[in-house]
């Protein structure tokens, strides 16, 4: 997994690619939780996840809870087909609120 | 004739083997036991299986045996004219030899039974393969917490068996006969010394071990005997044989270190 | 990558003492595919299940799986493969002294350092697929069959395991609830690109999920194909076990009376 974390003007961007499993999901959520800590709205992008397992949407839920109870906004963005799947699997395609763009995510703060 | 002969060859190669099986479980949880993860709760539950639910059992035959035993000593020691030693006498028995014995015998009942029949229902209902595929090492995970009980606990047990036994005795001596309090307590101060307290600790000890070993071994081998392949009657057989055959070894072994110690 | 074996087993010899139960035994389990092995029972199927577990060793071949011979590798390589498989047995084979998420969270608890919110979660969410979310604080004496199964399942995928091993998912179950499980493993192929393999004797679901079919016979691999390629075999023991028929017993009159009263001589 590799990620890249950057700062918009009012919300943050988190960047992931690669293989999210059980060696990485504990940096993913550490980063995510970092992140809404701070108070900063939140979006995923997953254009380039090949690849995720159930700890990692694990770490995406809990993102996910602590951002409501925080009222900030939470978003992925882009979300690849094998991420989407495994999402549809697990019945969470309808939980999380998925963006094909920014500025969509933008409207929404 | 040949086929008795045959049947003969054939259950002394089984029981070689499974004595050597029994030994090795025992080999590789000393092993085990050393490399981490540590087992901290499992052992503490089994303890609490093993030792603290064993206790009314303990106290009960304790109190019987000491009774017994005063009661007995005193008709004969009366005889002689020497019912001063009375304390002595009782002591020196329960401590030696009826308190580890009678200790391992009751855990054997009492616990050994229900860990042999346990790890025969895991075998059979396949939770021991589930745990190997789980990657969790089976023996470690199950039969080490269950083993370092056993030889925590028996000692334990064993004395309070010899206090309350001593306590039975003294009760039928002093309180009901009306032996002079200060000859029994004295007589047992005088007479025990570290040698017997020390055999009752090293039979206790081994005793505990053993047992435990052995009905660990007979039910989480359970696939390996001639009982395999029986089901919930198989693990009814092999407990009774792991009762039978711990019980038996105690009362071996108690010869054996006593002969070895003294 | 979809071409690639999971699991390759090759020459392989199994004996019980001195019974032969699987001999001469060669296939492939592709990497991402649902492989059923059929038979009927005394077939072999259960044993060549336990010896790819590694809880049998066989008396002669190879079996590689994901690049481990787990015919001669050591405890340490084995368990490391494990940690990569899942196995959901026939009975379920839960641990009767915990509860439902505690069986399930074992593994994790056993093998992962996640956090305590993560290991909440991701059980919850094998319960949901598995449709036991409700029952999560029951203990396994509590459970249906059906729900034993269930629970298996999700233990046996709780680390997301590259590869499955499902033993028997729908003896005995209803088949509204044996439809939904045969859904959910192919699901788990789909979206987790697990390589599964199904070990059955029921026909029902086997041409649902399978995208190979192994049919083992007297401790033999009678064919291996695809489900049209099973269907239109042309082989004899494979016919008789797609229509149910019984198999024949040749009845020699002298032998039959010899068996029949063989100890009373």
């Amino acid at each position: 997994m590799k990620s890249k974390l950057s700062a918009e003007s009012n919300y943050d961007v988190l960047e992931l690619s690669g293989e999210i499993d059980l060696h990485y999901s504990p940096e993913l959520r550490e980063m995510i939780l970092g992140s809404l800590k701070d108070g900063k709205s939140l979006l995923i992008n997953m254009a380039e996840v090949s690849y995720i397992d159930s700890s990692g949407i694990a770490s995406l839920v809990e993102g996910f809870q602590t951002a409501k109870t925080a009222k900030l906004s939470y978003g992925l963005l882009k979300i690849s087909s094998p991420a989407l799947q495994v999402l549809t699997l697990t019945r969470l395609d309808r939980v999380f609120t998925l963006y094909d763009t920014a500025e969509q995510f933008q409207s929404h703060l | 004739m040949i086929r008795a002969i045959n049947n003969l060859g054939t259950y002394v190669l089984t029981s070689i083997e499974e004595v050597g099986r029994t030994f090795n479980l025992l080999l590789i949880i000393a092993w085990k036991i050393l490399l981490p993860p540590y087992q901290i709760f499992p052992i503490i539950k089994q303890v609490y299986f093993i030792g603290a639910r064993s206790l009314t059992v303990i106290i009960i035959s304790g109190v019987t045996i000491g009774m017994v035993l005063g009661l007995q000593f005193y008709n004969t020691l009366e005889r002689f004219g020497s019912v001063g030693v009375l304390g002595s006498a009782v002591a020196l028995s329960i401590i030696r030899e009826l308190g580890p014995v009678m200790t391992a015998l009751m855990v054997v009942g009492r616990a050994g039974s229900s860990i042999c029949a346990e790890l025969g229902i895991m075998r059979i209902s396949e939770q021991v393969d589930a745990l190997e595929c789980m990657a969790i090492s089976p023996d470690k995970y199950l039969v080490a917490p269950k083993l370092i009980a056993g030889i925590l606990c028996v000692p334990l047990l064993n004395f309070v068996f010899n206090v309350v036994a001593i306590g039975g005795g003294y009760l039928v001596g002093v309180v009901l006969f009306g032996v002079a309090e200060g000859s029994y307590v004295n007589g047992m101060i005088d007479s025990v010394v570290w040698a017997d307290v020390r055999l009752g600790l090293v039979k206790s000890l081994i005793f505990g071990m053993l047992i435990t070993l052995i009905c660990c071994a007979k039910g989480f081998y359970l696939h390996l005997s001639k009982y395999g392949s029986q089901g919930a009657e198989g693990v009814s057989r092999v407990t009774t044989d792991a009762v039978v055959i711990s019980s038996i070894s105690v009362l071996f072994f108690d010869f054996l270190i006593g002969a070895l110690m003294s | 990558m979809e071409n690639t074996s999971a699991i390759s087993i090759r020459n392989l010899d199994v004996d019980y003492g001195s019974r032969r139960i699987l001999s001469n035994i060669n296939f492939d389990i592709r990497q991402g595919e649902i492989m059923v092995i059929m038979g009927g029972s005394g077939s072999g199927k259960s044993t060549l299940l336990r010896t790819m577990l590694g809880l049998k060793k066989p008396s002669a071949g190879h079996i590689n799986m994901l690049g481990t011979d787990i015919c001669h590798a050591s405890q340490k390589e084995l368990y490391k493969l494990r940690e990569k498989m899942g196995v959901a047995f026939q009975g379920g084979a839960l641990f009767t002294s915990m509860s439902v998420t505690e069986n399930i969270q074992l593994p994790l608890r056993e093998h992962t350092k996640l956090d305590e919110n993560t290991i909440q979660i991701m059980t919850r969410i094998k319960l949901d697929m598995v449709n036991l979310l409700p029952y999560e604080n029951l203990m396994p004496s509590e459970l249906s069959g059906g729900m034993k199964k269930r629970a298996a399942l999700a233990r046996a995928i709780i680390m997301d395991p590259k590869l499955l091993f499902f033993d028997e998912p729908s003896a005995g179950l209803d088949p509204i609830t044996s439809a939904e499980l045969d859904n959910l493993i192919v699901m788990l192929k789909e979206s987790m690109r697990m390589t599964i393999v199904v070990v059955t004797h029921e026909l029902e679901s086997v041409f649902a999920i399978a995208d190979r079919i192994a049919i083992l016979g007297d401790g033999e691999l009678i064919q291996i194909g695809s489900p049209e390629e099973i269907k239109s075999s042309t082989d004899e023991r494979v016919i008789n076990l797609l229509n149910r028929t019984p198999r024949e017993n040749i009845v020699d009159g002298d032998v039959h009376l010899q068996r029949l009263t063989r100890d009373n001589q």
